[in-house]
């Protein structure tokens, strides 16, 4: 699935190309089992190889071209002394002739000097002529030996007067000797013509030959570069082009797709590579999935089970409340006389009663209120109060036990400090833990309660002249079912928690609790909130 | 002047025993009903001239039961007072929600209990 992808993010030139026989060479390229380092030196050899063979075949050509333009040369040569020989041939017809015209032997021993250079042409051109040359040129020699031999007989002739005989001689025998070798050297020059005709169109064909296989070379070295650079560059490519999808997938968090390329080098070895980070990813992924549902289901049990024990906590606060309000309504109405009149010794058990079921109550109130707290179903109900009433309710409803203890009880607002936004009556519910307390442990002297207003924060305190606290138990006394030591338990009464509930209202209201205290003097607990609570916070 | 009737609907006996105790000695006619069901039929049938609602019953809530009392006509005017839980719990709000017209929280003090009745039931 992940492999569709990621063709699909190739461009259709791509995807052609590689659908090509082209295509087909960039796969067997990549199938190569070889370095990337060592398939571009191969690629760079093959090119140069190719190069270096090009520069050999021009070189052989301009080599053939060369000598044949020296045999061209030598041909040229050699008619330049078939010329010259035709020259000298001429000559001694002159000197012959001027011979007879003087009728003196002079001229001859000219005739010998023309006969000397005719033969060193002749000799010369024989030494350089090609084979088939050779019998024309033996003839040439016969002929002009023949000829010699004229001239002798001539110049013989003349020496005697004998006038008459030379010129028959002159006509006779030697002008169709003379004649022959014309003929002959005629034919010569004809034939080294020829071979340069042959010659020229030699050099001509081997040039335009050459031409061609350079250019041939050329062209060649050019296609195979380009298509050598092509396939090269294409089998890396394409392996990096697959792992720059494959990776755009790992980026989006599509893990476990694989891929696939036919490189049998490093590019193979890094697919390998992603391909097992992509399976370990997936494995991660699936794992961290499978522990993401589990969690999700164990919260939704957990859930549920906080749900079904708030439930069961507000059923159970009816259902304990239910008896409670029988005994207390019942004692209450017997010690009001609705019975009847009450005999004077049963009025005392019948308050103790009384005094023991509200303490019961009391302490049902906190474990429920604190189970609320915890499960986070308590909430606050803001709306506007006053501080000045709260701290009334407080001083009213625990007057009776100061003055049963004989306490100094006092309770001091400042006239303007104005209406406050919160829960009132979780705050009265605040101060009426931290005053019980100061009144429960304190044996002689005072208990004050004050408010003070600090800009936005309203701050409450409690100051008392009781036992107080070690500096090492104040951290702990928030705490819940904390009290300083268990035998005040026992000595002074309640649960422990009320402290620990105390201080969750408080932060629910965004403010906070303390207390200082000196063991023996008295402690002062004070609890700072908003002046404007704007909501609920737990 | 024809008696006032109150109509108890608690299904603790005990807790309905009290009431009748504290009634006993007055002219209030006292009817009473154990269950959400029976206290709406009664209502109806009956209509008292106060109603004290237990806020968990039977059958029916004391909420359920104060909202359907809410909604019909003959009912809609009596004074309807809902014995919530606990005053904290949120409970005094969702009765004064449904309805009522006031609430006493449990465990109550028979004597504010009265002075309630008496609040909502004057003496001439």
């Amino acid at each position: 699935m992940q492999r569709t992808t990621a063709a699909e993010r190739t461009p259709p030139t791509v995807v052609a190309l590689l659908a090509s026989p082209l295509g087909i060479l960039v796969r067997a390229v990549a199938r190569i089992r070889a370095s990337v380092h060592v398939k571009l030196l191969a690629a760079f050899l093959v090119i140069t190889l190719l190069f270096i063979a090009m520069t050999a075949v021009s070189l052989l050509a301009v080599t053939e071209t060369a000598r044949q333009t020296t045999l061209l040369d030598e041909a040229h040569e050699r008619v330049g002394w078939s010329r010259q020989i035709e020259h000298a041939l001429a000559m001694q017809m002159h000197f012959t002739s001027m011979a007879l015209l003087s009728q003196s032997a002079d001229s001859v021993s000219l005739i010998l000097r023309e006969n000397n250079r005719f033969n060193d042409t002749l000799e010369r051109l024989q030494t350089a002529a090609p084979a088939e040359e050779r019998a024309l040129i033996q003839a040439i020699r016969g002929a002009q030996d023949d000829a010699m031999a004229t001239v002798a007989d001539i110049a013989n002739a003349l020496r005697d007067r004998r006038l008459a005989e030379a010129m028959t001689a002159l006509r006779t025998e030697q002008e169709p000797i003379y004649q022959k070798i014309e003929a002959l050297v005629s034919s010569l020059v004809a034939a080294e013509e020829q071979r340069m005709a042959r010659l020229r169109a030699s050099i001509a064909a081997s040039q335009s030959r050459s031409l061609r296989l350079t250019a041939g070379f050329a062209v060649a070295s050019v296609a195979l570069a380009l298509l050598a650079g092509f396939v090269i560059s294409w089998s890396f490519i394409l392996p990096v082009r697959e792992a720059r999808g494959f990776l755009s997938e790992v980026a989006e968090g599509r893990f476990g797709g694989k891929i696939v390329v036919p490189n049998r080098d490093e590019f193979g070895a890094l697919a390998e590579h992603m391909n097992r980070m992509s399976e370990e990813l997936h494995r991660l992924d699936d794992e961290q999935r499978v522990a993401a549902e589990r969690l999700h289901s164990l919260n939704d049990r957990l859930a549920l089970a906080s749900r079904a024990k708030s439930e069961f906590l507000a059923n159970m606060s009816h259902e304990l409340r239910t008896p409670l309000n029988a005994i207390l309504g019942f004692t209450e109405i017997m010690h009001d006389g609705l019975y009847g009149e009450v005999p004077p010794e049963l009025r005392e058990p019948l308050v103790d009663i009384q005094t023991n079921g509200r303490h019961l109550l009391r302490l049902i109130n906190d474990v429920l209120d604190l189970s609320k707290i915890e499960a986070g179903r308590l909430e606050l109900g803001v709306t506007e109060y006053s501080v000045q009433e709260i701290v009334d309710v407080v001083h009213t409803s625990l007057k009776s036990l100061a003055i049963e203890k004989g306490l100094t009880f006092t309770a001091t607002v400042p006239p303007d400090i104005p209406t406050a936004w919160g829960d009132g009556r979780r705050l009265t519910q605040c101060l009426l833990n931290l005053a019980g307390n100061a009144l429960k442990f304190t044996r002689r002297g005072r208990v004050d309660l004050d408010v003070r207003l600090e800009g936005e924060w309203l701050t409450y305190r409690v100051t008392d002249t009781g036992i107080g606290i070690p500096k090492d138990e104040i951290d702990k006394i928030f705490a819940e079912f904390r009290q300083v030591d268990t035998t005040i338990t026992r000595e002074y009464g309640g649960t422990g928690l009320g402290l620990s509930i105390t201080k969750r209202l408080v932060e629910m209201h965004g403010g906070r609790i303390g207390v200082d205290s000196e063991l023996g003097k008295g402690s002062t607990f004070f609890f700072t909130v908003p002046l404007h609570t704007d909501g609920e916070r737990a | 002047m024809k008696d006032r009737t109150v109509l108890h609907i608690e299904d603790n006996e005990y807790n309905r025993k009290i009431v009748r105790q504290l009634l006993s000695r007055t002219s209030f006619k006292l009817i009473e009903a154990a269950d959400g069901e029976e206290g709406v039929a009664v209502a109806q049938r009956e209509l008292p001239d106060l109603i004290l609602m237990d806020v968990q019953l039977p059958k029916l809530s004391g909420l359920d039961a104060t909202r359907q009392l809410r909604a019909d006509p003959r009912t809609a005017k009596i004074p309807l007072v809902v014995v919530t839980s606990f005053a904290l719990s949120g409970d005094d709000r969702r009765a004064m929600d449904a309805g009522a017209s006031a609430y006493l929280a449990k465990p109550y003090s028979p004597r504010d209990l009265m002075a309630l009745i008496h609040k909502f039931l004057p003496d001439n």
